[in-house]
């Protein structure tokens, strides 16, 4: 059985590098993480520095990306930011994965009661305002940066658990699953071994579809100021900011804008390739 | 998604050979008007805002009308009034020919009930302080007293309206001009509810009884209200505008949409960022006016290290206050050196406030604190907004290169922001203060110890005592003189640190002609036409 498991993770990679785009995606996302990684020793100003006899100026030699409307470095706060709305994309969706995969696998594996009644919490999730729910988590923890990917991701894991469900639910039914626990496999092993690898293509979609929903999300929670607090940056932050004055200072939106696309569009090619590669069911030697 | 619907309907309309509103208007003479938010209410005696103030000016007025032009105010439903010698006692002879909209007579006693209403306790009023000039007006209003006839106002005859006041108040006239002491119908009111009843179907369209020289029409939730001329009002001949339509668009960015294509004659106001490239691309349409108001770092004085006089000293040195207006606020605001606005017509206060970094951090040297020792992180809170935020994030980088002073931002709701201020759970505070009536009382009496929009903890018995000795003082000269005084206190102890005085800043279409400006931003719309050059 091991044996056979580890050739089905390593065809998965080699499946997933042999495909250009997502070998590409896989780069550039490595690439900015690796950036964001090293960005205070790289950044070539302070976030926080302001030139206000500068203003808002241009792409320069000076600032590659131009200046905002206090004469900051927005190269620098671009970097900055992205080691924020990395985080938080990548974190919260991580809780969300964790969360709603398996609170979605136990339900539509256990059927019945246990299903009615997980399904019905999380209904009753759905309906508590969400913002609500943040705030009180920040007013009872105070504001900090790991609680609030927690508090992202616990309220994402909703639909992912409805996703999930619903695949095991037909999976279940499958002859493949009839004959492991006709052969007296645990429970547990089902899961992890049969069901949560077979959920992996709608899962990973939907997950890379979670990170650019988080990131926007990061952005208004600061914006209410509930995240990262001024002058600390995000993408998201900055994205909104430069919309306002798109046009009279372009270069606040492009750039910002453009970092953010070239991520979210490289998290949904790697999601693709993943499910592609991962999909048991398109295993054939 | 309603923005990009918005946006789409925009590029459409523009698109299309559609007619402007503001072409048709040239027609029909309606005045469309951005005004901020939706109105909590249109009872006079009840709203606070000034959304609600821009309409109620249009369907109310009282016995004075506020002047186009800022000067003393107009006749309104009082045709004259004379004074008595020692300031205390005004008689007004109301006009005969005013009327409410149903054709009733405006009466003396109209104002006395509409002035009761306000002073009950159980009505609530947030402004009845507007009238506690008046002789045992606030005994009343705080229920010490319960007989409304020892309150000094009085109908001599249905023409005669005759006001004691508690001190003398030489702004008293002004005070008129507020909507608070516009007189409301006495049988619209209990035909709906009674004299003390909130939010009643009284102001309704169509249950509504104004004597203003405009009459609601109409009132879509969310959407528009709109007000058409009246034809009871007594000075018919100067109202020119057929109707005027209030929208209410609390979207700065979207207003300025709907100003550009067309949609509105006037904004409430402009987004900070556009300001810049506004004063080229529209020079005939921005418009930047002094405002009665000042910006200004409110300080706890009950946190240490801020307890120490000598810090807040030093946090006012090491603010640039020109460099902030000119380069982050950019909207022509004038860097505050007083609590009170200066009027060059008026009160002009004497204090000075320097910027001096130097000196800033030598008195932060000789308080002990230094590298080893330094300035403990202050936080300071503003509510949600980027205009704040930049201000902030300025005067944040200010302290930090001027003084080594850290700071701490935070941001929080309206409410949140509101209710830490009251219980005196902050360090520093972005405050804004707009005044009611063009008097320096508006903005120092604020200070008094006690007041409910004190908020600092400061509290300075030789200042109070300036104040009362200017609420005896008789002639003006004195009274400023007493206010001056008091002002050199507050800004040498500095609870407060004064940033900016305010600017008003909004887009007003050419067509409209007769809008005029003033300190108080408010003005009636008589004489307002809509003519093209």
């Amino acid at each position: 059985m091991a044996n056979t498991e580890s050739s089905l993770y390593e065809d998965a990679f080699r499946r997933l590098f042999s495909n250009k785009l997502s070998l590409f995606s896989f780069c550039f996302i490595s690439f900015i993480t690796i950036l964001a990684i090293l960005t205070p020793w790289i950044a070539p100003y302070d976030y926080a520095y302001q030139d206000l006899d500068l203003g808002p100026s241009g792409p320069s030699m000076a600032h590659w990306m131009g200046t905002d409307v206090l004469g900051r470095d927005l190269l620098t706060r671009i970097l900055y930011g992205s080691r924020i709305s990395l985080m938080v994309g990548f974190l919260a969706t991580m809780v969300a994965l964790f969360i709603g995969v398996i609170w979605g696998t136990i339900a539509g594996y256990a059927g019945g009661k246990i299903d009615t009644v997980m399904m019905r919490i999380v209904d009753a999730m759905y309906g508590v305002p969400f913002i609500i729910l943040i705030i009180l988590l920040m007013v009872i923890f105070g504001r900090n940066l790991v609680l609030l990917f927690v508090a992202i991701g616990a309220v994402e894991w909703l639909t992912m658990s409805r996703i999930v469900r619903s695949q095991v639910r037909s999976l279940s039914q499958q002859e493949f699953v009839l004959a492991a626990q006709a052969m007296g496999v645990s429970s547990v092993d089902i899961i992890f071994r049969h069901l949560i690898p077979n959920t992996v293509g709608p899962v990973i979609v939907y997950a890379t579809l979670t990170v650019p929903q988080i990131m926007l999300l990061e952005a208004f929670l600061s914006f209410l100021g509930l995240g990262v607090q001024a002058p600390m940056s995000s993408w998201g932050i900055l994205i909104r900011d430069g919309a306002v004055s798109m046009e009279e200072y372009w270069w606040l939106l492009i750039f910002p804008s453009i970092l953010f696309s070239l991520t979210l569009y490289s998290l949904n090619f790697i999601g693709d390739g993943l499910r592609d590669a991962l999909d048991p069911r398109t295993v054939q030697n | 998604m309603k923005k990009i619907i918005y946006i789409t309907l925009i590029f459409l309309t523009a698109c299309s050979s559609y007619e402007k509103p503001v072409d048709s208007s040239l027609e029909t003479q309606v005045l469309l008007i951005g005004n901020g938010t939706e109105p909590q209410d249109l009872d006079p005696h009840i709203v606070t805002g000034v959304p609600e103030s821009k309409i109620l000016m249009a369907l109310l007025e009282g016995l004075v009308i506020r002047h186009p032009d800022g000067k003393s105010p107009l006749p309104g439903v009082a045709q004259s009034w004379d004074i008595s010698s020692n300031g205390l006692i005004y008689t007004f002879n109301l006009r005969k020919n005013a009327r409410w909209s149903n054709g009733d007579t405006v009466d003396a006693h109209d104002f006395v009930y509409s002035w009761k209403r306000v002073l009950l306790p159980s009505l609530g009023s947030q402004y009845p302080d507007m009238l506690y000039d008046i002789k045992n007006a606030e005994p009343f209003n705080k229920g010490e007293i319960t007989d409304f006839n020892e309150v000094g106002v009085k109908a001599i005859n249905d023409y005669q309206l005759q006001v004691t006041l508690a001190n003398p108040a030489p702004y008293f006239i002004e005070l008129l001009t507020h909507y608070t002491t516009r007189p409301v119908h006495k049988e619209t009111i209990e035909q709906y509810g009674s004299i003390d009843s909130v939010g009643t179907k009284w102001t309704r369209p169509g249950n509504f009884v104004g004597n203003g020289p405009f009459n609601l029409k109409e009132w879509q939730l969310n959407k528009v209200i709109e007000v058409e001329k009246s034809n009871t009002y007594w000075d018919n001949s100067a109202v020119k505008l057929n109707g005027i339509k209030f929208y209410p668009i609390d979207n700065v960015t979207r207003e300025d949409l709907m100003f550009r294509s067309g949609q509105l004659h006037i904004t409430g106001s402009i987004p900070q960022e556009k300001i810049d490239s506004y004063k080229t691309l529209y020079p005939q349409e921005l418009k930047i006016f002094p405002y009665f108001g000042t910006y200004y770092y409110r300080i706890n004085i009950n946190k240490p290290p801020l307890d120490e006089k000598l810090v807040r000293d030093a946090l006012s040195l090491g603010l640039d206050r020109k460099e902030l207006v000119d380069k982050v606020a950019k909207g022509g605001q004038e860097p505050a050196f007083s609590f009170t606005p200066p009027d060059k017509n008026g009160y002009y206060p004497t204090t000075k406030l320097e910027f001096n970094p130097t000196k800033a951090k030598q008195i932060l040297n000789d308080l002990g604190y230094s590298e080893e020792n330094p300035f403990p992180k202050i936080e300071l809170l503003y509510n949600t907004s980027e205009g704040h935020q930049k201000i902030a994030q300025a005067i944040q980088q200010m302290w930090k290169t001027n003084l080594g002073v850290d700071i701490e931002l935070t941001n929080t709701d309206w409410k949140v922001y509101l209710s830490r201020q009251q219980i005196g759970d902050y360090s520093i505070s972005r405050a804004g203060w707009i005044g009611d009536y063009p008097d320096p009382k508006t903005f120092l009496d604020m200070m008094v110890t006690g007041r409910g929009n004190n908020q600092t903890g400061w509290s300075n018995q030789e200042y109070d005592s300036l104040l009362k000795k200017a609420a005896n003082a008789t002639n003006q000269t004195e009274r400023f003189n007493y206010f001056n005084e008091a002002e050199k206190i507050l800004m040498d102890e500095k609870p407060i640190i004064p940033i900016y005085t305010y600017t008003r800043m909004y887009m007003l279409h050419p067509d409209v002609k007769g809008w005029k400006s003033n300190l108080l931003d408010t003005r009636p719309y008589q004489n307002i036409e809509l003519i093209r050059d």
